[in-house]
């Protein structure tokens, strides 16, 4: 296993410190889909596949670099005033959209405005601070805040804020648009044809508005529904591109020591996803925050890492993950202690109650992680009895909060108001979402530090306000935070510039090459 | 007794199948004492392939479990759920049968064509819906095998009580003023004991299968060790790592034909008419 | 004939509608919905988007109604449409059909065909040591979980000796067109079919094997022999005939588990399958799937059990001269 693990992170090493050696055009990337995406119209659809795929269809203003600074994309510059209030964007002025029509700042008004704030759950939340867009002229568009609202410049990125044709969906149904099945963007690739069950096609768009991109001459997503088949599919030569997630973790080491073969686990900058145990701060032992405490002492979060994880990502200290702005490594630190997990249930008078653990139904690596920490909390004492159920199962009882016990990850989006709030806010408790502050935690301080710090302008004060609310986060432990997950891309090394903006993957193929 | 011993002892099969059966009840009635750590504790590095160490003989899974102990306890689980099913189902299909058999006419054309119901329903597939719907554990797979595995049970039976039911002494019965509830349960069930007897042992072969197939799609009661589902976590690493699926394999075939074996040699030791036809 | 396979239509439809509204309260029992699924995996759920969903799928109708709903659509060869999958139910299933009916279809054919011959063979034999052996392996086949029989027919023909491919329908990517296809395919199946067919061999030659010596005792046989007749023609034509009858109800009976085996087979070989389709549906609550393939198979079964059926009258020789 640890020469594995070496294995792989040399190969990390490499794939990060590639020579330049001058972008080629032509070829075509074979890359793995998982699982098929319902549909590719981005504006409707924003799950994960759907992202994978569309976000080669369609763009927004904004992309964003590993250390997520904007970069530009749709708009070619833009600027914020000094008061917060004001965000100007100057688009690119030969933009086409797929079909040929024009892409204009009337486009960009009609997708956040209209189309996106009747259809996108996540980003109608951030519009709410948004008192007007206007698109000045046709290349320029303002958006006019009704309060300053620190994570505003991160919403420009394709999954939150795709641009949508104004001139095929105004005035029609959205949801029942017979374009929805032939997406039409203004990105790299444009939809060639989906064979469901089979593959998806997209081909170069080679009236791109920047010159000499894309390289690739087409992108075959190829639907391979089993896991180990999708493995076999790689090592045949099948398949060249595997994005994170696509293969069980314990093929990772095996794939990762093949010839040609590079990973790497950036591209999730900007998602960050975090993964951890929901704990009912409401009612049985986990109410008392010596058992909660107890729980982050008695987890082996780096043989989870190690055994589950293949190494890859972080254990998490903070519930800020460390690729968010504003994530903090100074407060206490919950390394593995059994001892210290004993003393608190002992202090606490832990009555051998049973707590009900629900692991997360998303395949065997979350079932595997459920028994190691259902073993590592019976060391210390804590009987735990683990619920089978299935997606809509696991859905339903967090979401009605009958649990004890509960696994999850979440996504951040860069920033701490955006990905980081929702979880541990009074406001956000309501039952019938699984994806609200479901732990039931309530703390008044917590609830003005993080509304001060998403309004506060400057990044000084922010900082210092998200510094305070993770101080008193990680003593109160509201949920047991777990890893910060690392999901490596494995891909053959002469597919070059694959993953190079916060969104990795998602964010589109636009830069890729293959190296004759 | 001693002469049905006699019979059963006749078959070679049967004998051999008993032996095994005995050893595997043992290991389960034995495995806390062989076993005192839990199977699901991490003990050892994961992926220790078999016999590298002494103290793992068959290695260790993905996790650093003993695969061993894991056996041991998954035989508690395989036989448990076999034997309380298999009564699960026969409490619902000999009444069903009996009332059928014995009423005839409508009673029996009602409950016949509820039980041909059952039958047309893709068996596996309904036990699959119901396991997922109940949420795995071990009362749910208890009902669903039960629900999906009476029907057999219930046609046997009504062919024998139909050809009890025009014998004399259940006529007699009838006669004498007896109610119908008990001249099933005192003078017709009793001579049905046999061929149920065998039907049983087969069937809790056929349980201990079903059960090991949803525990291998994930459906088992996630606190117990079962051999479907150590043979459903291996099933991604076969590659990696033959022996984690291979020996709880070998120890549900092992288990299922000694049952297989055991029915065989109690048809031949209770219903030595027909045995000996086939012989 | 006719009037017949007629009769076996209606009481097929019946049972299929019996089927389709007992699965339709057992999924609806179930806890969460496909809303709620989908919505997480948007990553967002709010109340507006949740009730827009439900609405969307027709959940906020009386349960009723909704049955009412779906079995009036059914009767119109409808479906329903799958909005997780932005797809009618019908076009999903019948893309998924053809691959179960390929694999069940092709084990039924070898574990029958298989099955009788050997059975014939042990019966001709018997006590011999080629019988034992027959009956030996019958007995284990018997008692090997279906899905483990797969694995170790991945691990040893797939991944150890490299002859046949242990995944999928058909070669990714591999473009082939025309006959190559056919090969490709074929060989894919060969894994698939062989260990599905596996266990239903060995009944079927149990089976045969005890009606065999069954029937060779009967008097019409005894006759024959003392007619003079050959015994390789009292074999084929007397003996065998009978027996087979027996051996065609159970074929019949077994067809809902040959179904049911299917599951387990395309999971362990990705075979692309009404089986997995369901499977997936179920944990995602996508009821319109799952009860399209409920429907759907319990029509395989129906019609299977139809197909031994119309055998069974077409061999049983009292039957036909009626």
């Amino acid at each position: 296993m640890l020469k594995k693990l070496s294995i792989l992170a040399a190969t990390l090493v490499v794939a990060a410190s590639t020579a330049y050696a001058g972008p080629v055009s032509g070829g075509r990337a074979n890359a793995v889909i998982q699982p098929e995406p319902p549909s590719l119209m981005l504006g409707l659809v924003q799950n994960g596949p759907t992202q994978m795929v569309a976000g080669n269809i369609y763009e927004s203003l904004l992309r964003y670099g590993p250390d997520l600074e904007p970069l530009p994309q749709l708009a070619k510059t833009w600027e914020i005033s000094e008061d917060g209030l004001t965000y100007t964007f100057h688009l690119f002025d030969n933009v086409k959209w797929h079909d040929g029509e024009p892409f204009s700042a009337d486009d960009v008004v009609f997708s956040a405005d209209v189309f996106l704030r009747e259809t996108h759950t996540r980003l109608r939340q951030s519009l709410k601070y948004v008192e007007s867009i206007t698109a000045t002229d046709a290349n320029t568009v303002v958006f006019k805040l009704n309060e300053p609202f620190g994570p505003f410049i991160g919403i420009f990125e394709v999954g939150t804020m795709p641009m949508i044709p104004k001139h095929i969906y105004e005035g029609t149904d959205y949801k029942t648009n017979p374009a929805n099945n032939t997406p039409i963007g203004t990105g790299p690739f444009k939809f060639k044809e989906w064979v469901k069950g089979s593959h998806i096609l997209l081909t170069k768009n080679e009236d791109y508005y920047v010159d000499g991109l894309p390289y690739l001459d087409e992108i075959y997503w190829h639907v391979i529904p089993d896991a180990a088949s999708r493995s076999v599919a790689y090592e045949t030569g099948v398949i060249d591109i595997l994005p994170g997630g696509s293969v069980e973790n314990f093929d990772v080491p095996r794939l990762t020591a093949m010839d040609n073969t590079c990973v790497t686990d950036k591209g999730w900058e900007f998602i960050g996803p975090l993964s951890w145990m929901w704990l009912n701060n409401r009612e049985g032992p986990t109410a008392d925050k010596r058992f909660r405490q107890a729980i982050m002492y008695a987890m082996d979060r780096e043989f989870a890492k190690d055994a589950l994880w293949n190494g890859l990502g972080k254990v998490a200290q903070s519930p800020v993950s460390s690729s968010t702005r504003f994530f903090t490594d100074d407060v206490n630190h919950y390394d593995y202690d059994p001892e210290k997990a004993r003393a608190l249930l002992k202090d606490m008078g832990y009555d051998g109650t049973t707590v009900r653990l629900l692991p997360l139904p998303y395949g065997e690596t979350w079932q595997r992680w459920a028994e190691a920490i259902k073993q590592n909390l019976e060391e210390v004492g804590i009987k735990v009895e683990i619920v089978a159920t299935d997606v809509a199962g696991w859905n339903q009882k967090i979401s009605e909060w009958d649990y004890d016990l509960a696994f999850t990850y979440l996504y951040q989006y860069g920033d701490p108001a955006l990905g980081v709030a929702r979880t541990y806010v009074s406001s956000n408790i309501a039952k019938g979402s699984p994806w609200n502050n479901v732990e039931g935690y309530e703390n008044p301080k917590v609830d003005e530090l993080f509304a001060k710090a998403a309004t506060a302008v400057t990044k000084e004060e922010r900082q210092k306000l998200y510094t305070e609310a993770q101080q008193i986060l990680t003593d109160d432990v509201p949920v047991a935070w777990l890893l910060e997950l690392g999901f490596p891309t494995i891909y053959r090394c002469d597919v070059k510039d694959l993953v190079t903006t916060a969104i990795g993957v998602n964010d589109g193929f636009r830069d890729a090459y293959i190296e004759k | 007794m001693a002469d049905f011993w006699k019979r059963f002892k006749r078959n070679r099969g049967a004998v051999i199948g008993l032996a095994i059966l005995l050893a595997v009840v043992l290991i389960a009635v034995f495995a806390p004492l062989l076993f005192p750590q839990s199977p699901w504790k991490m003990v050892q590095r994961p992926f220790l392939p078999p016999f590298a160490m002494d103290r793992f003989p068959l290695g260790t899974d993905t996790l650093g479990r003993n695969v061993i102990a894991g056996l041991a306890y998954g035989a508690r689980v395989s036989l448990l759920v076999g034997l309380i099913s298999t009564l699960v189902s026969l409490l619902i299909g000999i009444p069903i049968g009996a009332l059928a058999g014995y009423f005839g006419g409508r009673v029996d054309d009602a409950l016949m064509r509820f039980t041909e119901f059952f039958q047309t329903v893709p068996n596996f597939a309904l036990a699959i819906v119901l396991v997922a719907i109940f949420e795995p554990s071990v009362q749910s797979i208890v009902g669903a095998i039960a629900i999906v595995s009476w029907p057999p049970v219930a046609r046997l039976v009504r062919g024998e009580v139909l050809s009890l039911r025009s014998r004399e002494y259940v006529e007699a019965a009838i006669l004498s003023g007896q109610t119908s509830i008990t001249i099933i349960w005192r003078q017709i069930l009793p001579n049905t004991l046999s061929p149920i007897i065998v039907l049983a042992s087969l069937m809790v072969a056929t349980a201990i299968l079903l059960e090991s197939s949803l525990s291998f799609l994930g459906l088992g009661d996630p606190n117990l060790m079962s051999w479907g589902y150590m043979i459903g976590a291996a099933r991604t690493v076969i590659r990696q790592a033959w022996w984690l699926s291979f020996f709880p394999g070998l120890a549900i075939v092992l288990t299922v034909l000694a049952l297989n074996l055991i029915g065989e040699g109690l048809n031949d030791a209770l219903n030595p008419r027909l045995s000996r036809k086939g012989k | 004939m006719l009037r017949f396979i007629a009769m076996r239509l209606v009481k097929a439809a019946i049972i299929l509608i019996a089927i389709v509204t007992l699965n339709f309260f057992l999924i609806h029992a179930a806890p969460g919905d496909p809303a709620a699924v989908m919505a997480g995996e948007a990553g967002a759920a709010d109340k507006i988007f949740l009730e827009q969903l439900r609405a969307q799928f027709g959940l906020e109708k009386p349960l009723l109604t909704q049955l009412g709903l779906y079995l009036v659509g059914v009767l119109q060869f409808d479906l329903g449409f799958s909005y997780r999958q932005q797809m009618p139910v019908a076009d999903l299933i019948f893309d998924r059909l053809p691959a179960t009916v390929l694999l069940t279809i092709t084990a039924f054919i070898i574990s029958l065909v298989l099955g009788t011959v050997a059975g014939v063979l042990a019966s001709a034999r018997v006590g011999k040591w080629s019988d034992t052996l027959i009956s030996t392996f019958a007995l284990l086949f018997y008692a090997t979980p279906l899905y483990w029989a797969a694995l170790m027919a991945v691990l040893v023909f797939s991944v150890q000796l490299n002859w046949l491919p242990g995944f999928g329908y058909e070669t990714v990517g591999g473009g082939y067109k025309g006959f190559d296809r056919v090969l490709d395919i074929a060989k894919h199946l060969i894994l698939p079919a062989g260990t599905l067919g596996l266990f239903f061999m060995a009944v079927y030659m149990r089976m045969t094997r005890a009606s065999m010596l069954e029937v060779s005792t009967l008097d019409f046989v005894k006759t024959a022999r003392a007619k003079g007749l050959k015994p390789g023609i009292i074999q084929r034509r007397h003996i065998f005939r009978n027996a087979l009858l027996p051996v065609l109800t159970l074929a019949g009976l077994q067809a809902g588990q040959l179904v049911g085996g299917a599951i387990l087979t395309e999971t362990v070989f990705a075979w692309p399958g009404i089986g997995r389709l369901m499977f997936e549906a179920l944990a995602q609550r996508d009821y319109n799937v799952l009860l399209g393939v409920f429907f759907v198979s319990a029509a395989m079964v129906l019609l299977f059990n139809l197909i031994t059926d119309i055998l069974y009258r077409v061999v049983d020789p009292r039957i036909r001269v009626s």
